[in-house]
C-alpha cells in the first residue's frame, strides 16, 4: 500500500497582529494511503482546517510552518510557489464546506470545472468542456449536458457539492482533501456524498483526507481515523480498531455525545476548548477530563499503542467506554410536575406560499402562483412533551413551525388552551403569542450584534411591559443562570460568545416570558457534537423541571430520537408518519421514514457493505420539495 | 433575462411619469406664477392676466396638466421666456456638449477607479492602501470650483497647454474634433477626478470583500495564480456594486457640472440651468430638470441591465 500523503511532524504557528506567533498545530504525523480514506476529526478550533491548508500551502503569509508534507514522494514544503501551483488542482483536489460560497456565483459550473483541467493539461476549450461533461456525469448529476451551463445557485446543496467534487477530480489527483464537505447538508444527502467519495477513491485509487467534526458520519467509510484536540493528535490508527475500542477519553466523549436510539443521557464534555494562547502545558484535554491525574497537567503523555491505534493518554489502557460514560454522565433533573394536559392542538393546517409575482405586469393584475407548502397537518402537543418534526430541507417542517408561531398565514386552526388563534380578539392573540417562543438554528444571526446580551435576554420582558432596567437585568441574570451561564455575560455583545453559549442565550430569551411551548428550529445543527450534547441535555432538564413542551424541528433524526416523545415525519409538505418515537424509529411504516432512519449512523447495522452502501443516489422516495 | 428587462423598463417608465408630474406641479405652483417673472417690473395685474391668457396659464390646473403631457409627448416644451427660442432646440444644442462631458468624465473615473480600487483592495491594511485612502479623502475634500480654477491657472495660464474656456477656438476657421477635445480636457478632468475619490474607495472595499470569500480560496486551490484569480474571478463579482452606484451618479455629476461648466464657461446644461435660474426662465429650467431626471432613470436602468449581465442571480425576479 503506497502512501498518497504523509505528514511528518507538521506544525503551524500563526501570527495575530504584531504578537508572537502562536502554535495552532503541533507535530502532526498522518498518512493517507492511495485508494483509502483517512478521517481527520476534531471540533471547531482543533486545527483541522489549518492542517489541510498547510498541505496545499494556502495559509496566510504570516504563518510559520515546519515539518514535511510528502505527496507521493515529493516534499511539498520544499517546492517553490510556482511549482506548488502546479501541484494544486493537478495532484491535490480540494472540496470545501458550503459549496454555495466556495463556487464562483457568476461563472457557469461547466466553465469552473473546465478551467482547472485546461490550466493543468493545456487542452483546448472544447476538450475541457467535454471533460467537464464527463465529470458531471461521473459524480451523479442527472442530465449533465443540460446542467453544464447552469450557475451554482441553480443547484441544490447536495448537487453543488457534487459539482465541487467534479472540479476537484478534473485532473485525476493523487489526493483529494475534503474539508467538512457534508456540514450543512441533510443527513440523507451527506451520506450520498460520502458514498460517492468512497466509490471515487476506489475507482481512481485516490487518497482521501476527509476532515470533519462528526465521527459518526465517517464510521463506515474511513480506513484510518485521526483525532485532533486543540492542535495535538490525541488518537489515531485504523478505523476498525478505533471504533471497536476508542482509548482516549476525548475520543470516547466525542462518540458518546452522538445521540443514539434509546439513550437516556448524552455524554457531554464540561468546559470549553482552550484558546491557542492559553493551552495547558500538559495534556491539553486534562482540564476537561474526568480521568485526569496530577501528572496529566504537567507533561504531555507519550503516545502508546494497542492493537491498531495509537493514543496519547496516560490512562488510555485502563479506562473503557462504559466507565467513561458513567464518569461523564450528569444526572438528569427530576421531573417536577408530571402533567399530561394538552398544550397545543393543530387541526387541518395548510399553508400556501404565494410566489412573488414573476413580472411587473403580473404584479399589476394581481396574478400570483400558489405553491402548496403544507397540507392537512393535524396533531396535538401535550404538556411537558417533546414532539419531533423530522424531514429534509424543503419538506415544510420550518413552515409548520412558523405557522404555529403565527408568523405566516395559514388555513386550519392552531388551538392554544382550547381557543383557536384565528378566532381570538386581537389583544388576546397578542398575549397568547407570548406563550409560544422560538429558538432558531443560527443563534448569532438571530441576535442584534449591537445589543448587549442582557438587553437581548430582557427584550421580551420589556415588550411584555416590565418596567425598570435594574429589575429587568436581575431577571435576565436569573434566566442566564437557568441555562447555565454566568451573569457576567450580561454586558457582553453577541460577537464575543461561542456558538454554544449563543444558543443558550437564545434559550434564555425564549424562556423570558415563561412560555408553555418552545419551537426549536434546528437548534443544534450549527454546533459541534459535544456542544450539541450539552445543549440537548439542558433542554431536556428544562422540560422536566417546568413542564415545557417542545416542537423540535430537525433533519437530524438522531437528535430527535434522543429528545422526542413522539415524532412526525414530513415529506413534500405532508405528514407521512406520526407516532411515538419508539414506534416510528423501530417500526416505520413509510418508505421515506425508513430511508431517513437508514441514513442515520446509529440505527443501522454496523457491517460495512450493509444496506446503506447501495443507497448512493435514490431520489425515488424523496418527493420534490414544495418550496 | 427578457422578463427582467421588461420589468425594469416598466419601473423606469413609471418613475419618469412620476418625475414629470412632480416637475409640472413644482413649476406651476411657484408664487405669482411664471407671468410675474416674465413681466418683471411691468407686472400690473392687468398685464399678468393678459399674459396668463396668452400662455394658457389661466385654465384650471388639471387642464394645464393634461395639456403639458400632450405637448410633452409631441416633444414641445414651450418657449424660453428669455431667449424666445423653442426650449427643445435650445436644450438640444447644449445637451450634446453636456453628454460629451459626462461620457468623458464617467469613462475617466471608471478607468481610474478600477485601477486604484484593485491596488487598494489587494493591499488592504498595508501602506499602499493606506496612502491611497489618505489621497482619496483629501481629494474628496477639495471643492469643485477650486480644482477647476487651479487647472485653469496651471494648464491654461501658467503652462498655456490647454484652452481654459468655451467649446471651440473662435480664431480657427474649421475647429475640428481635436480642438473640441482640447476644450473638453479640463472640464472632463475636473468632473472625472471628483468622482474618482468616492468610486475608487467604494470599489477598493468591494475588491477586498470579494477577496475574503470562499470561492477565491477554491480558485487558488485549483492552482491559478493570484493575478488570474483577481482578473478572472474577483473583478466581475466586485464590479456589481460599482455599477449600481455609477447608475445613480447622474444627479451628483450634474450638480458638479453646474459649477464646473460655469467656471470653464462651457456651454452645457449646467451652464444653461445657471443662467435660466437667474432669470427664472421656467420652461428651460423644467426641461433641464426633466432631462437630468430622465438621464438618471436611464442610468439606473442601464446599471440594472449591466448587473444582470454580470451576475446571473440578478436575472431572475
Amino acid at each position: 500500500m503506497s502512501a498518497a500523503l504523509t505528514l511528518d511532524q507538521l506544525s503551524v504557528a500563526l501570527k495575530r497582529g504584531r504578537g508572537k506567533p502562536i502554535a495552532v498545530l503541533d507535530d502532526i504525523n498522518l498518512t493517507v494511503n492511495a485508494g483509502e480514506m483517512t478521517a481527520l476529526v476534531g471540533e471547531s478550533g482543533s486545527g483541522k482546517t489549518i492542517a489541510s491548508l498547510g498541505v496545499i500551502r494556502l495559509l496566510p503569509r504570516s504563518a510559520e510552518v515546519s515539518g514535511r508534507v510528502m505527496l507521493a514522494g515529493t516534499d511539498l514544503t520544499a517546492l517553490t510557489e510556482s511549482e506548488m501551483r502546479r501541484v494544486r488542482g493537478r495532484d491535490i483536489g480540494m472540496v470545501f464546506q458550503n459549496p454555495l460560497s466556495a463556487l464562483n456565483p457568476t461563472t457557469r459550473v461547466g466553465n469552473q470545472i473546465a478551467e482547472v483541467y485546461r490550466l493543468h493539461t493545456g487542452e483546448t476549450d472544447r476538450a475541457a468542456r467535454a471533460r467537464a461533461l464527463d465529470l458531471l456525469g461521473e459524480v451523479g448529476i442527472p442530465d449533465p449536458s443540460d446542467r453544464l451551463d447552469d450557475y451554482p445557485h441553480q443547484f441544490s446543496g447536495g448537487m453543488r457539492q457534487r459539482v465541487m467534487i467534479a472540479m476537484a477530480l478534473a485532473c485525476s489527483p493523487k489526493l483529494l482533501i475534503a474539508d467538512e464537505p457534508t456540514t450543512g447538508l441533510d443527513l440523507l444527502v451527506a451520506r450520498q456524498i460520502l458514498a460517492l467519495l468512497s466509490r471515487l477513491r476506489r475507482e481512481h485509487r485516490m487518497g482521501v483526507l476527509f476532515i470533519t467534526h462528526d465521527l459518526s458520519i465517517v464510521e463506515e467509510h474511513a480506513d484510518q481515523v485521526h483525532v485532533l484536540y486543540a492542535g495535538k493528535s490525541v488518537e489515531w490508527g485504523t478505523a476498525r480498531s478505533f471504533f471497536a475500542q476508542p482509548r482516549h477519553p476525548y475520543s470516547q466523549a466525542l462518540l458518546g455525545a452522538v445521540p443514539r436510539l434509546g439513550q437516556t443521557r448524552l455524554a457531554s464534555i464540561p468546559g470549553n476548548l482552550p484558546d491557542p494562547e492559553t493551552r495547558p502545558p500538559g495534556c491539553r484535554f486534562a482540564p476537561r477530563c474526568a480521568f485526569r491525574e496530577p501528572a496529566c497537567e504537567t507533561a504531555y503523555p507519550a503516545p502508546e499503542t494497542t492493537g491498531g491505534t495509537m493514543f496519547a493518554c496516560r490512562r488510555g489502557r485502563e479506562i473503557n467506554p462504559a466507565a467513561m460514560l458513567d464518569a461523564v454522565l450528569d444526572d438528569p433533573a427530576p421531573i417536577a410536575a408530571p402533567s399530561r394536559g394538552t398544550a397545543l392542538e393543530v387541526t387541518k393546517l395548510g399553508v400556501d406560499y404565494e410566489r412573488t409575482a414573476t413580472s411587473f405586469f403580473q404584479g399589476m393584475i394581481g396574478r400570483k402562483d400558489k405553491m402548496r407548502a403544507l397540507s392537512d397537518i393535524s396533531f396535538s402537543l401535550r404538556q411537558g412533551e417533546c414532539l419531533g418534526i423530522v424531514g429534509q430541507s424543503g419538506s415544510g417542517k420550518s413552515t409548520l413551525g412558523r405557522a404555529v408561531l403565527q408568523m405566516i398565514s395559514y388555513q386550519g386552526h392552531v388551538i392554544l388552551n382550547g381557543e383557536a388563534f384565528d378566532t381570538m380578539p386581537r389583544q388576546q392573540r397578542k398575549l397568547a403569542r407570548r406563550r409560544i417562543q422560538v429558538v432558531f438554528q443560527d443563534p448569532k444571526e438571530s441576535m442584534n450584534p449591537r445589543m448587549r446580551i442582557g438587553d437581548i435576554v430582557a427584550e421580551p420582558l420589556k415588550l411584555a411591559g416590565m418596567r425598570g432596567q435594574r429589575a429587568r437585568m436581575a431577571q435576565a441574570a436569573a434566566l442566564l443562570d437557568r441555562v447555565g451561564l454566568s451573569e457576567r455575560m450580561l454586558n457582553l455583545f453577541p460577537g464575543s460568545v461561542s456558538g454554544g453559549q449563543a444558543q443558550r442565550i437564545a434559550i434564555a430569551r425564549a424562556l423570558a416570558t415563561n412560555p408553555g411551548i418552545i419551537v426549536l428550529d434546528e437548534p443544534t445543527s450549527s454546533l459541534d457534537v459535544s456542544t450539541q450534547a450539552l445543549l440537548l441535555n439542558l433542554l431536556k432538564d428544562l422540560a422536566r423541571q417546568d413542564g415545557l413542551s417542545y416542537m423540535l424541528i430537525s433533519h437530524d433524526i438522531a437528535a430527535v430520537s434522543y429528545m422526542a416523545d413522539r415524532i412526525a415525519v414530513l415529506n413534500g409538505g405532508a405528514m407521512v408518519e406520526f407516532g411515538t418515537a419508539q414506534d416510528v424509529l423501530t417500526r416505520p411504516t413509510n418508505a421515506y421514514t425508513r430511508e431517513l432512519i437508514a441514513a442515520s449512523p446509529h440505527f443501522r447495522t454496523n457491517q460495512p457493505g450493509g444496506p446503506t452502501e447501495t443507497m448512493e443516489f435514490n431520489p425515488s422516495t424523496v418527493q420534490p420539495s414544495a418550496v | 433575462m427578457l422578463r427582467m428587462i421588461a420589468n425594469r423598463l416598466a419601473t423606469a417608465i413609471l418613475s419618469l411619469a412620476i418625475l414629470i408630474t412632480i416637475v409640472f406641479f413644482m413649476t406651476h405652483a411657484t408664487p405669482g406664477g411664471p407671468a410675474f417673472s416674465i413681466l418683471g417690473q411691468k407686472a400690473t395685474p392687468q398685464a399678468v392676466q393678459q399674459l396668463n391668457a396668452r400662455l394658457g396659464l389661466a385654465a384650471p390646473l388639471w387642464q394645464q396638466y393634461l395639456l403639458w403631457w400632450w405637448h410633452l409627448l409631441q416633444g414641445r416644451l414651450g418657449y424660453s421666456y428669455l431667449l424666445n427660442r423653442p426650449v427643445t432646440q435650445l436644450v438640444g444644442d447644449y445637451m450634446m456638449n453636456t453628454l460629451a462631458l459626462y461620457v468623458g468624465a464617467i469613462l475617466l473615473s471608471l478607468v481610474l477607479s478600477i485601477g486604484i480600487g484593485l491596488v487598494q483592495g489587494v493591499t488592504y491594511g498595508r501602506w499602499p492602501a493606506r496612502l491611497i485612502g489618505a489621497l482619496q479623502l483629501s481629494l474628496y475634500a477639495l471643492p469643485t470650483f477650486f480644482v477647476g480654477t487651479m487647472f485653469i491657472l496651471y494648464f491654461g495660464v501658467k503652462w498655456g497647454v490647454l484652452p481654459t474656456g468655451g467649446i471651440t477656438n473662435l480664431r480657427l476657421e474649421q475647429p475640428g474634433l481635436l480642438d473640441y477635445g482640447r476644450h473638453l480636457a479640463l472640464p472632463v478632468l475636473t468632473i472625472g477626478l471628483l468622482g474618482v475619490s468616492g468610486l475608487s474607495r467604494y470599489f477598493g472595499t468591494s475588491v477586498h470583500e470579494e477577496l475574503g470569500k470562499d470561492y477565491v480560496r477554491t480558485a487558488l486551490a485549483k492552482g491559478l495564480t493570484f493575478r488570474a484569480v483577481l482578473f478572472k474571478h474577483v473583478l466581475r463579482n466586485a464590479l456589481r456594486p460599482l455599477v449600481t452606484i455609477l447608475g445613480l451618479a447622474f444627479p451628483g455629476i450634474f450638480a458638479g457640472s453646474v459649477l464646473v461648466e460655469t467656471v470653464f464657461n462651457y456651454p452645457g446644461l449646467g451652464y444653461l440651468l445657471w443662467r435660466s435660474a437667474l432669470s427664472q426662465d421656467y420652461p428651460v429650467i423644467s426641461a433641464i430638470v426633466l432631462l437630468i431626471g430622465a438621464l438618471t432613470v436611464i442610468g439606473n436602468l442601464l446599471a440594472d441591465l449591466v448587473n444582470g449581465l454580470l451576475d446571473p442571480r440578478e436575472r431572475y425576479e
